[in-house]
Formats: structure tokens, sequence, C-alpha cells
């Protein structure tokens, strides 16, 4: 019997893919509905699985699906007219059929189901058909609606015929013929498609065994290690060599063959969509076609499996709120039936997924307003962000309550959901909508979580792996200080690369791999960005290829690298995300750049213009967040401090540099004027004796969103750390509050409001 | 690299079976159900930042496994070139995890009822000491050596 039981696994794995093909070809059919080669398919589905399930005594299923087979029959030889009501039949029959299956699989047995009303709605059908056959005439028959009409009069078939519905109308009157069910009866259509299919899939492809994929993986990286050692002790034996190195050549190309196992077709998860799209518009009373674009975009295949409920969820808002009711489509001067595609591709080592609708589209305003009423952000602050920005509240935990659906058009219901789901596989999701012209969500997500493309870098004599997604540029350093490193705020080394300093990290020091006095002038620096915060990586080399093989595309130098988990003893360290082998057999770490953004304390870039023009509440907030400030002293002697994360940079000017020419004080740098605000002037302090002018000033440059400004000092004296909170004293403009900075109370300045100030005083 | 077979004859129902081995001279042992296998020392890749104790990783297999140096954790001298070291290859809670040691003695039935508890358990990493012919053998427990690593490497970084 356990071959028995070989066979009905088999059976059930085969039947349920064919049952997923029969959902998209229903669908399919309802918009063609005399493509031959469709309904020979469906046809050869159902008359397969009759022909198992009665093989295995699984009666009940055997006789459902000759009911459905008679059908069929009927309609593949033109006596039926395919329309919605049959697919709907028909999709009830697949879905009858998915029940048995169920049941048969956990628990070897059919089960007691037997859908006699199913039964009865289809033989009522082709009875239908038959009828209007012999009548010959052309009235249209209907078949009863519900399976209540059905149980009345359960056992006489015949009776139930004449209701109201139309369900069938025939095209051919030919003699019906039941052996015409058999395949052999109708050679030119079955030949025809079996023909086809085999072509299309059956000899392209073969069922393997999941598990077998993965052992095959790993005999593939034992394999690898026994090449590698072999390659160790080959002699100088010119015949031996060179077979070492064919052995070589061939392992490594296996590995990368073994690899790409992993990855499957996105089509596996999109087909199951038409069949969805139907349901819920049947469900919703809309009409919608969906469009399917990219549909073998490869992915890994534990992704597909794990983007499948967010992406269904998605597809069901856009048909649910999205696409509006017929009649709104209609005012709107729309087509009654609207559009959804789905839309996969990839894009720079990521896979995009795009679901868009051309629905009413999501109002801005009911969002913000919503945003607001929740506490979520301030009005002020909502009305300086973006669009997309504004979007993404739709994504926050209870954001989609019940009236949320209406005010904002309905989008947001478990959306949280959604967006937790895609970024626990390292994805992002965003919207952009426009008001009565649609919606488009935007889901991307890295092409596998087992291969990244990565970079290898050495450094103190180890060998790191850096993804490259987060890889902004490299920088080699050079003697001639075309792109010398200079000490930034505190002594922290930052990089100068064009007009902006980036602070760096030499990882051989930080890493304790290498002790060195003087700073090394050789190297490279691995510019990375990573969430808000931006910095270098100075390396000795970047690897670029291994050996005659590699993996390595030589030309960039990136390595697509096979991520495994490393044990729970190295997490606590908390600077790598995984390890991977390299081809010689060695492990080498990657690197979590997220992690070392915190260990090496990296500061966060600045923020952008939207969120400086918040509220002062919040930037007291920014303020505090930031707890080291520079500490300096201004023209007139006072004491100020400007929160760090605030500050771009320094720059010392001479006083003659000041350019005179323009009304208020400006100083030429890299070609562009920048404005410099006095603090004195912008807190009225008064001037102490002693403080003559030394005739240069340095200038802190604030972030570009604020325009090229800096404010203008006598001198940087420190940076120290805050303590407490900020005290609120006099209501002065250009001013924060006072702090006790170090180990004095110092003002801080508000950057915001004083590069406001030298707005409105140019002559200042 | 050379495998050991773990010699399986002469289990009775109320006796164990643990691994025993030397490390600067001392006799350790595990579970012998739990070692996996028994190879010499590999190739280990160094782990910056990590913990002394911890060796690196080793590639076994396409496998990632962390080997930690028992001398170093016992805070014995590391081992002298003269040594080679063997990786006793110990599955933890599905996890495999290498442990460097100097000499592999045998696989010894043991009566778990012999095991004389350590006095202050919380702090040991060993499960007992068992009393053999001319020696004690120090029964060790993997987990508790794999907690007492997590918590040098949240110390360290709290200071740090």
């Amino acid at each position: 019997m356990a071959d028995n039981e070989e066979f009905i696994s088999e059976f059930l794995i085969e039947a349920s893919e064919n049952l997923d093909q029969l959902d998209q070809d229903l669908v399919a059919l309802e918009k063609n509905p005399h493509d031959p080669d469709r309904l020979a398919s469906i046809f050869r589905t159902i008359h397969t699985i009759k022909g198992t399930c009665g093989f295995f005594g699984f009666t009940r299923l055997s006789n459902l699906s000759h009911h459905g087979e008679h059908l069929l029959g009927l309609l593949r030889d033109g006596k039926l007219h395919f329309d919605e009501q049959l697919a709907s039949l028909l999709l009830e029959l697949v879905d009858a059929i998915r029940t048995f299956l169920t049941a048969i699989e956990s628990t070897g047995k059919e089960g007691d189901a037997a859908f006699p009303d199913l039964c009865q709605k289809m033989d009522a059908t082709c009875l239908l058909a038959t009828a209007r056959r012999n009548n010959q005439t052309e009235e249209r028959l209907a078949s009863p609606s519900s399976s209540t009409d059905q149980s009345n009069q359960p056992d006489d078939r015949t009776t139930t015929v004449p209701e109201e519905r139309p369900v069938v109308s025939t095209i051919s009157n030919d003699q019906a013929k039941d052996d015409k069910l058999t395949p052999a009866a109708n050679p030119d259509i079955l030949s025809r498609s079996e023909s086809t299919r085999f072509n299309n899939t059956f000899d392209a492809t073969i069922r393997v065994d999941i598990q077998l994929l993965d052992n095959i993986v790993d005999l593939v990286g034992e394999l690898v290690l026994a090449r590698n050692q072999l390659r160790t002790t080959a002699t100088n034996e010119p015949a031996l060599l060179n077979v070492v190195n064919r052995i070589h050549t061939v392992t490594g190309d296996l590995q990368e063959v073994a690899m790409k196992t992993r990855m499957a077709p996105i089509d596996q998860l999109f087909n199951k969509f038409p069949r969805i799209v139907r349901d819920v518009a049947t469900a919703c009373n809309k009409k919608v076609n969906l469009h399917i674009d990219g549909s073998d975009t490869e992915l890994d295949r534990t992704l597909i499996e794990k983007i499948r409920d967010p992406l269904t969820h998605l597809i069901r808002n856009a048909i649910d709120h999205g696409i509006e009711s017929k009649d709104m489509r209609s005012v709107a001067g729309k087509s009654t039936s609207g559009e959804i595609s789905l839309r996969a591709f990839q894009e720079s080592g990521q896979v995009t997924i795009e679901v868009s609708d051309d629905g009413a589209g999501i109002s801005v305003d009911a969002v913000s307003k919503k945003a607001v009423e929740k506490g979520l952000v301030t009005d002020d602050a909502v009305s300086a962000m973006s669009d997309e920005k504004i979007f993404q509240f739709i994504f926050e935990p209870g954001f989609s309550t019940a009236n949320a659906v209406t005010d904002v058009s309905g989008r947001g219901v478990g959306m949280d959901v959604v967006r937790t789901n895609i970024e626990s596989i390292g994805g992002t999701i965003d919207i952009s909508s426009q008001r009565g012209i649609g919606t488009v969500v935007r889901v991307r997500i890295p092409l596998t979580l087992a291969i990244i493309p990565a970079l290898i870098i050495s450094s103190g004599g180890e060998r790191l792996a850096i993804p490259q997604p987060y890889i902004q540029e490299l920088v080699a350093l050079r003697k001639d200080g075309m792109n010398h490193m200079i000490d930034g705020l505190e002594g922290a080394p930052v990089l100068r690369l064009r007009d902006r300093l980036i602070p760096v990290v030499y990882l051989d020091r930080w890493l304790g791999l290498r002790e060195w006095k003087k700073r090394p002038t050789s190297g490279t620096v691995v510019v990375v960005k990573i969430d808000n915060y931006e910095f270098g990586l100075v390396v000795d080399a970047v690897t670029t290829s291994e050996n005659q093989h590699s993996h390595a595309t030589e030309t960039t130098g990136l390595w697509f690298i096979v991520v495994k988990a490393i044990s729970s003893l190295l997490a606590p360290i908390g600077i790598y995300s995984g390890a991977t082998v390299m081809g010689d057999g060695s492990v080498v770490l990657i690197l979590d750049l997220r992690g070392i953004t915190m260990a090496a304390d990296i500061p966060a870039l600045t923020r952008h213009a939207g969120d400086l023009k918040s509220t002062s509440e919040e930037r007291r907030e920014v303020v505090q967040e930031s707890s080291r400030y520079l500490v300096c002293e201004t023209h007139n002697g006072h004491r100020v401090a400007v929160p760090l994360n605030q500050v771009q940079r320094l720059e010392s000017f001479l006083e003659s540099e000041i350019d005179p020419a323009a009304d208020s004080r400006f100083v030429k740098r890299n070609g562009e004027l920048t404005q410099l605000i006095d603090p004195d002037r912008v807190l009225h302090t008064p001037k102490e004796l002693g403080k003559e002018s030394t005739g240069s000033l340095v200038g802190i440059i604030l972030p570009d969103e604020l325009g090229n400004k800096a404010i203008a000092v006598r001198r940087i004296i420190d940076v120290e750390t805050g303590h407490g909170s900020l005290e609120k004293t006099a209501k002065k403009r250009g001013l924060l509050g006072t702090l006790l900075v170090g180990d004095s109370a110092t003002e801080v300045m508000d950057i915001v409001s004083a590069s406001q100030w030298a707005e409105e005083n140019p002559l200042s | 690299m050379n495998s050991t077979v773990i010699n399986t004859s002469e289990a009775r129902m109320d006796q164990k079976r643990c691994c025993t081995f030397l490390v600067e001279n001392t006799c350790f042992a595990v579970e012998a159900d739990d070692v996996t296998e028994v190879l010499q020392r590999g190739v280990i890749n160094n782990v910056p930042l990590a913990s002394p104790a911890i060796s690196g990783l080793l590639n076994l297999r396409g496998r990632i496994v962390p080997a930690i140096d028992l001398r170093i954790f016992f805070e014995f001298p590391a081992a002298p070139p003269s040594i080679k070291q063997i990786s006793l290859i110990v599955e933890i809670n599905d996890e495999w995890y290498c442990f460097l040691v100097d000499k592999l003695l045998d696989v010894k039935p043991y009566d778990p009822h012999q095991v004389t508890p350590p006095t202050n358990e919380s702090s040991s990493v060993l499960t007992g000491v068992l009393p053999d012919t001319d020696r004690l053998i120090h029964l060790l427990s993997p987990e508790k050596i794999l907690k007492s690593l997590l918590n040098i490497r949240t110390e360290s970084l709290s200071v740090g």
C-alpha cells in the first residue's frame, strides 16, 4: 500500500497544479469563449482527475468530476455556450474538487462531502442543452440559480430546468454522442492541445522535491571544498594540473547552477491572481480587467511565498476600495470596467512589483486630516510634507479604522500588516496616487535573501563583504591631496567628497586588526549610505577576482555571494549580518552597515527641508536627540552652542574675504555666495571688552536645505555633551533655550529661525 | 579530514556515554550524543571583535560553524605549535559548534548518579565531576559555555 500512497501524493500534487491552471483557463475563457485549446485543456484536466480517482476508489470525487466532464463535453462540442454563469458553475466545480483533494491529503479519504447541489446544477445545465437541441427552438432556457431551489425538488432534475436565469444557449444542433467525451472521439482538438501543452511545459520541466534540490546545493558545497583542497595539494605535473583546473572551473559553474535552482519565476504567484480578481470583483459587483506584466521575473522561492499574502491584500484593496462602482465610473467619464495592472521587473538588484489601478485615487487631504487627528503629526508639519510622505501614514498601525476606510477612499485596511510583512524580508513599500486617476502601490524586495551582490574588501589581512545596494561610490585615497582626509569635528576623520564632508571609519583599526600611529594615505574609501546615515569605510583594497575563475564580473568587482546565517554567538557583536563561503572554502563575514552606524557612532545626516520647517516643538525634540553640541564663541565673545547634527561642516574665512560689494555679509566659496549670519545680531548680545577682531572667523555651514548660509563665529571652543533638558528661557528669536553643555549653561541656537531672521534682515 | 566513529556498544538503559578529551592535561567530557563528528583542526577564519575564546568560523561542508577554543575559554595558555588541536563538532539546539581541544581520549559509559554537581552551580559551566580510574572527568555543559560567552560579549560591549 505504500506504493499506492506514493501514487496518491503524486496525483494530489499534479491535480492541484492542474486546478490552478483551470482557474486561469476558465477566467481566460470568459474573455475568449471560443478558444478550442483552452476548452480541450480544461476537459482533459477534469477527465484525468475522474480517471485517476476512479482508479484509487474515490467514488464521490469520481462521480463529481464525471458530471463536470459531461458538461465540459457539451461545451467543447459547441452544444453549450460559455458565459459568466457557466464560468461560475465550473469554478464552483474546481473549488469542490479542491475540497476533496484537501480531504484526501489530510485524511487519506475523500470525505463525506458529495456536492449533490452542484452535480444537479451541472446536470440541469446539460439537460437544458440537450432539450434545447431537441426542441430546435431559439428560446432561452434557464436553470435554478441557487441551491435552495434545487433542494426543493432534489429527485426530479428535469423539472428544475425552466427558471428565471438564462444560462445556456445552444449553437450547434448536432447529434449528441456521449462517447465523444473520451479523448479518442475528438482527436482534432485534443491532439492539438496536447501537443501545445507538451511543448510549453512538460518537456521543459520536471517536478523535483525541494528537499532534494537543497541537498544538491549542500553537496555542491562539499565538492567545492574538496576541489579547493585538491588545488592546494596539486603538483607541478602539467597533466594533473590541467585536470585540476578543469575540475575547478566545472565545480564553480556547478555551484552557480545549483544556486539558481532556488530561483523561480514570479508567475507561480501571479497566476493565482486572475481568479482572485474575478472573485473579488464579482463580490463587489464591479467589472475589473487584470493586466499582468513581467511574470517571468525570477526571485527566490522562499520570497515568493512571503509576498503572497501582502500582494493579495493589495489587489483586494485595489478592487474593493480603489476601483469605483460602475455608476461612479460612468459619472467620472471612465469606462465601466476598471483596470488593475500587476507589473514585476528587476531594477538594481531588486524586484519591483507594482499594483496599479485606475480608480478614484487617495485624497491627500483626507489622509493628512486623519493623521493629524490621530496625533501622528502636527498640522504645521503635515503641510510641508510631500504627498508620498503623507501616504506613508496609511501604513501606520491603527490608521485603518472603519472610518478611515471611507475617509481615505478605503485604503488602509491592514496596510500596517502589509508593510510589516514586506519589511521583514528587507523590502520597502510606497504609494503614489492622483485623485480621480488612480493609485500605484510599489513594493520593492530583494531578489533573494540567499544570494546578494557584494563587494569583497580586504582590511588588515581580513576579507569582509559589503552588500552592494548600500554602496554609493568608491574613492581611492591619493597622496596628492586631491581627496584627502581631514580631521572633522572632535578629531574624527572625515572625507571631503566634492563639497560634502563624510565621516569615515578606518576599518582595520576599528576592528582591532592593525595598530598605526600615522594615518595611512593609501587605500580605498567605500562610501555607503543606509537609512539616514552616510559614511565611508577605509579599506586596504577591493578584491576584484579570484584566480582564473570567479563569480565576480571583473569590470565592476561585484561578487554574488551566498548568504549564510552565523551563529547566535556572534549576534551580540552587532556588526555582522551573516557570512559567506568563498571559492577557496574560506569564510568571509558580511558587514551589517546598520550595526556599524551604531557601533561606530556615525552621526545621522541632517534632516531634509520638509522636516526642518516643522514646528519648534519638533525641532526641540531633534535637539534633544542630538546630545552633542558645537560650542563656540561669537564675535562679541558670547558663548553659544549649535546642535552638532545640524552642522554641515566648518570653514574658516578671512574677514577680508567677505564680499563688500553685496548688500549684506556674504562670502564667496566654491563660486557661490554664502550668507553669513552673525549670532550677536540675531541674539542682540552686547559686545564684551577686549574682544577685538582677529581678522578671521569660522563659518558653521548650515544644511543645504536652508540655503547657502553659515553662522559666523570668532572661534570654535569644543564639542560638548549636553546634560539635562533644554530650558526655554526668554523667548528670543533664533534661540531654542538654555542647556547645560559641558559644565556651563549655554544658549542653544535655533538655526532654522536664525536662518529665517537672516532672510528677513539681509543687511545684518 | 579524519572522522572518528563513536563506539556505540555497551550502552545500558540507565547509563549515558560521554566523550572525554584533554585540554592542558585536564580531562573534560561532553555528552557523546551531542557530538556529531570529530576532525583535525582545519582553517578557521578570524572574527574581528569577537570574544577571545571564539577563534573564528570554520566551513564544515558549506555550514558555517563557530569555533570555541577551550584553552582560551578556561584561561589556559594558547596551544603551542606542538599540539595539533582537534575539532569536536557539537550540536546544541540544532546549531553546530566546534570545540577546539588538545587531544581526544575515549567514549566512556557512565552512570549519571555518580556525577557530583559543581558547588556553585550557577557560575559553573560544568554539569558535574565524574570519578575515573586515575583522575576526575569534568563533564561540560555546552549550553552553559555558550551562555557564558554571550554574557562576556554583552558586558564588554556595555563597557566599550
